[in-house]
């Protein structure tokens, strides 16, 4: 069975990850569903790669944990954005905005004469 | 308040990585299954593709097990360092808040690590830091033993010693002082010298610019040449490129061969040097006119040089006695002879700055300790608020290590300031200009402030684990003090009463010494008077100019003696405390010869023109004396008193013949029966505490093979010494404008032969008055701290009808009890201590009752004083206010 989903972009991954927070706290089940769903299921995502992924945004301070308990009372890690995740997220939704634009105008851009 | 993280808990309350890390993914596999159970798939197959889905769970937390470690280190960090941030910006907030602590803290701090810094920058510079020369521990100086003290190696002695010796890889002569140069048209007073061939080989010094001496230029009749020091180089040559036809006159027309290297300044910083051997050298065994210095073969001992030495002494005189006098001989280290004398002085000094610091540490610690009970209440709430223990301890330890900072920083500036002060006072021999605040310095007040920082800082925070918290906060933020910490401080203030104590009985010892060494009679006036130096160029007066000299010396006489101002004047081949000057053997009439030469002894001669006695304000005691009114018959001599009591005891001097005996002269060169006619006060030769020494003196006109082109004049005047100056300045270069001219008071003389003992005096008077100081406030911060504390207790006592007058001896008998032990501990501090001043005692026990009583009752009364105004304010209590305090 060939997989058909959309391989993410390099470093894209981390954008999906602070806006899904920005609803607020979640923990890294949550997160991952939420993408899944919210992508309808459309991009390939390792389930796995999203802890480390998780903790390297913690370390560079973007984001704070916690362990508390989960809706079915199991505590969970849960992990919530900081001021400096909050920026860090709309400076890069801002640059994936120019890029997506960018990118569709020169895919859909037409030769005026010849190019060559 | 931001939300309450993970991180601000104790390390010990988060899970550890490992399992923080499973349970994490744990959660995330189980939440997965479970959602497809409830979608239907059974339980075994759920998990399985659960943790299919997730992917490889051992790498992934290997790799989140990594970035969890790597987050808390760096986070553990950063919180420490906040935490220190956050203990001194407290500490900041609150040495802000009383900033009359603060600020009487670092003043005590400053002048503490001031006083510390200055003298250890003088101690390393002359005591620790190596020399500026290679192997310095290797070079010494080399005298002979004799008899009766020690002198010079004669030159036949030093070729001798220089050749059978086993121990020296090198040694030389040298010996210079001050002359005339002509050097870029303008005459010069310079410092020269002449040195023996391998003089630089013994220093190891190699010129920065021509050469040195070839062994050819260190022989008789070999042309004239000099190597110049690089100051000399660059400020009178004028810095030029090249050597080629650079030439500086003096005794010879000198070729300039060689610039020495920049901080090269032996022998007093010599500015030109140059070969000895060009001039026939002595022949005598007995005559001592040189430096010797030698470089020790490497893992020789200063002992086994000295056994070396002594046993080729030992063998010279046995080949040539009678004609030989030495004993042994007699060495030290470089360093010894340069700055030996100051040695126990500095080191003294050194001790005393750092009890200084201590006691002014004590001060802080007792202020600390006060304000720690005022803050008894402040601790408790953060104690009860959370902040741990070693987190209190921690915030007092930054407040005194603020404090300790602040105060080196202020200490240092301070440093510099002294030391500039020393400038001031420091006798000649000590070069203070070359002293600086250098890394070690910095690295010492560093030290001197970590100390300060513990002995100020742990009191207070032993007290403070000693406290119950929660009883202080019961007590409420009065804080009753306690009696163990009234005892602690009152320790505090008897320690620095004591120290206080013994600098003082130290310096009232230096005072009282140098008074003495002031009172000794000098056999000379110095007040008054001005010593002026003249050394005529060797080029126009000697050899066949020689009467140039005699003419010279009429001329200036005659000229000073006849300008306004000038009571007398006259001159000498040496001043007294010159250091002794020439000597030579003598024979006297009528006692045993020495059958070899037909000497009788020796004694110090002068040369003296004009009227020399009058003008040095020598007494005569009998007879008459060489003077510009009169003339003595030819050949006349005049002696002074330890001369006539040595030669002819209880005999009237007068009358009485002698004559020189000179070693270097042909034996039947017939010298003159001289014939005594006057006998003069005898003054001190060498030092104001050192000994007389037998000398006769001699008119200059009838000696004219005893050079005095180098000549000292004394101007005695009748207005003021400095003004006077010029006259006589004017008078000599109207006579020759070429010699060059040194003047000053002849008083300049005598302080410059007491200046060491002045600069130790001086220093440790200065630390004793600051310890006195700081004992007066110690003392007082005490009194009235207790004061304070028992506000209630005086208030109640009033109410009961106790007298104004009984509080206020209450409270002065308080201030006595808390002296009474530091004097005892000073008293026996200072008999200890006097055994350290006993080598700069001079005509007092250093263990001077009296000294020693002064000091103690200095302060005793200080420290009663200091009491007066706490106990004063003690009686102005209202007795309703106190009592509803609180």
């Amino acid at each position: 069975m060939s997989d058909t989903r959309l391989r993410l972009i390099k470093g894209t991954f981390d954008v999906l990850v602070l806006k899904t927070l920005s609803w607020g706290p979640a923990h890294g089940y949550a997160i991952s569903r939420w993408i899944a769903q919210s992508s309808r299921d459309e991009l390939k995502i390792e389930e796995g790669a999203l802890y480390p992924a998780l903790r390297r945004l913690e370390e560079r301070g973007l984001l704070d944990s916690e362990w508390r308990a989960s809706d079915t009372g199991r505590d969970a890690r849960f992990y919530a954005l900081t001021p400096a995740g909050r920026r860090a997220l709309r400076e890069e939704v801002a640059v994936w905005e120019r890029y997506v634009k960018s990118f569709t105008r020169v895919l859909s851009a037409r030769p005026e004469g010849s190019i060559a | 308040m931001t939300r309450r993280r993970d991180d601000d808990l104790p390390m010990s309350k988060r899970p550890p990585v490992d399992e923080d890390v499973r349970r994490e993914i744990e959660f995330h596999i189980e939440r997965r299954a479970a959602e497809l159970v409830t979608a239907g798939v059974p339980r075994e197959r759920a998990m399985a593709e659960a943790r299919a889905s997730f992917g490889d769970r051992a790498a992934v937390e290997a790799e989140c097990r990594d970035i969890e470690e790597r987050r808390r280190t760096t986070r553990h960090r950063a919180s420490r360092l906040a935490e220190f941030r956050q203990d001194v910006a407290v500490g900041w907030r609150v040495l802000k808040k009383s900033p009359g602590f603060t600020v009487a803290a670092v003043v005590t701090l400053a002048l503490g690590v001031g006083a510390n810094s200055a003298v250890f920058s003088l101690v390393n510079r002359l005591l620790l830091q190596p020399l500026p020369y290679a192997h310095a521990d290797r070079l010494v100086t080399i005298d002979e033993q004799h008899a009766k003290g020690y002198g010079n190696i004669p030159w036949p002695n030093f070729v001798d010693v220089k050749a059978q010796n086993a121990t020296f890889d090198a040694m030389a002569q040298y010996g210079g002082g001050m002359g005339t140069l002509l050097a870029g048209g303008s005459a010069l007073r310079v410092r020269e010298a002449a040195f023996s061939q391998g003089l630089f080989d013994v220093l190891e010094v190699r010129p920065v610019m021509g050469r040195l001496p070839l062994p050819a230029e260190h022989q008789i009749g070999a042309p004239a040449v000099a190597v110049v020091s690089y100051p000399f180089w660059r400020d009178v040559l004028g810095a030029p490129a090249s050597l080629n036809g650079v030439r500086v006159k003096g005794e010879r027309d000198y070729a300039v061969i060689g610039v020495l290297p920049p901080g090269f300044a032996f022998n007093d910083a010599t500015q030109v040097w140059f070969p000895l051997e060009v001039e026939p050298l002595e022949h005598s065994r007995t005559s001592h006119n040189r430096e010797t210095i030698g470089r020790m073969k490497a893992g020789v001992t200063l002992d086994a040089a000295q056994r070396d030495l002594g046993a080729v002494f030992a063998h010279l005189a046995s080949v040539y006695q009678p004609d030989f006098d030495a004993t042994g001989a007699r060495m030290y280290g470089l360093r010894d002879a340069l700055y030996g004398s100051m040695r126990t002085p500095l080191y003294l000094l050194l001790g005393a700055s750092g009890v200084l610091l201590l006691a002014a540490c004590a001060n802080l610690a007792g202020a600390q300790l006060a304000r720690g009970s005022a803050r008894a209440g402040e601790f408790a709430i953060r104690s009860a608020l959370g902040a741990g223990r070693g987190r209190l301890l921690r915030q007092l330890v930054a407040e005194s290590a603020l404090l300790a900072f602040l105060g080196a920083v202020a200490g240092l500036a301070l440093s510099f300031a002294i030391l500039r002060g020393f400038t001031a006072i420091a006798p000649s021999s000590l070069p203070i200009a070359s002293v600086s605040i250098d890394g070690w310095v910095l690295a010492f007040a560093a030290v001197a402030a970590v100390l300060t920082t513990v002995l100020v800082g742990a009191l207070p925070a032993l007290r403070l684990s000693g406290d119950d918290a929660g009883l202080a906060l019961r007590e409420g933020t009065r804080g009753t003090g306690g009696v163990s910490r009234m005892r602690a401080w009152k320790v505090l203030v008897a320690a620095e009463v004591a120290i206080a104590v013994v600098l003082l009985t130290g310096s009232t010892l230096l005072i009282k010494s140098f008074s003495r060494v002031m009172d000794q009679q000098l056999g000379f006036d110095p007040a008054s008077a001005l010593a002026v130096r003249v050394a005529l160029p060797g080029v126009n007066y000697d050899g066949p100019n020689l009467a140039n000299v005699m003419r010279f010396h009429d001329q200036s006489l005659e000229r000073i003696r006849s300008a306004p101002g000038v009571a007398s004047v006259g001159f000498a081949n040496a001043l007294p405390l010159a250091g002794g000057g020439p000597s030579g053997g003598i024979a006297v009439e009528g006692k045993p010869a020495d059958p070899n030469f037909g000497s009788t002894g020796y004694a110090i001669y002068r040369v003296v023109g004009g009227d020399y006695f009058e003008a040095a304000g020598i007494p005569v005691v009998a007879g008459e004396v060489f003077s510009s009114r009169r003339s003595l018959p030819p050949n006349s001599v005049v002696v002074d008193q330890a001369f006539a009591t040595r030669e002819w005891p209880n005999e009237n001097p007068i009358g009485k013949r002698m004559r020189v005996v000179s070693m270097d002269h042909p034996r039947d060169f017939p010298e003159p029966w001289l014939t005594v006619v006057g006998v003069v006060a005898s003054v001190r030769p060498a030092s104001v505490t050192g000994d007389f020494r037998p000398t006769y003196f001699m008119d200059f006109h009838e000696r004219p093979m005893y050079r005095v082109e180098s000549a000292s004049y004394v101007v005695r005047t009748t207005g003021s010494v400095t003004a006077i100056a010029s006259v006589v300045r004017n008078a000599m270069r109207a006579v020759d404008p070429d010699v060059a001219i040194e003047a000053a008071p002849l008083q300049d003389i005598v302080s410059r032969s007491v200046n060491e003992r002045r600069f130790t005096m001086i220093v440790l008077g200065t630390f004793a008055a600051v310890a006195l100081l700081l004992a007066i406030a110690g003392v007082y911060a005490v009194i009235s701290y207790a004061v304070a504390q028992r506000r209630r207790e005086i208030g109640i006592r009033l109410a009961l009808g106790a007298t104004r007058g009984r509080v206020r001896t209450m409270v002065l008998g308080s201030a006595a009890a808390a002296i009474a032990p530091g004097l005892l501990l000073g008293a026996a501090g200072a008999i200890a201590a006097a055994r350290a001043l006993a080598t700069l005692v001079y005509g007092v026990s250093p263990s001077d009752p009296p000294s020693l009583a002064l000091a103690l009752a200095a302060l005793g009364v200080a420290g009663l004083l200091s009491g007066l105004l706490p106990a004063v304010r003690a009686t102005r209590v209202d007795p309703l206010l106190a009592i509803r305090m609180d």
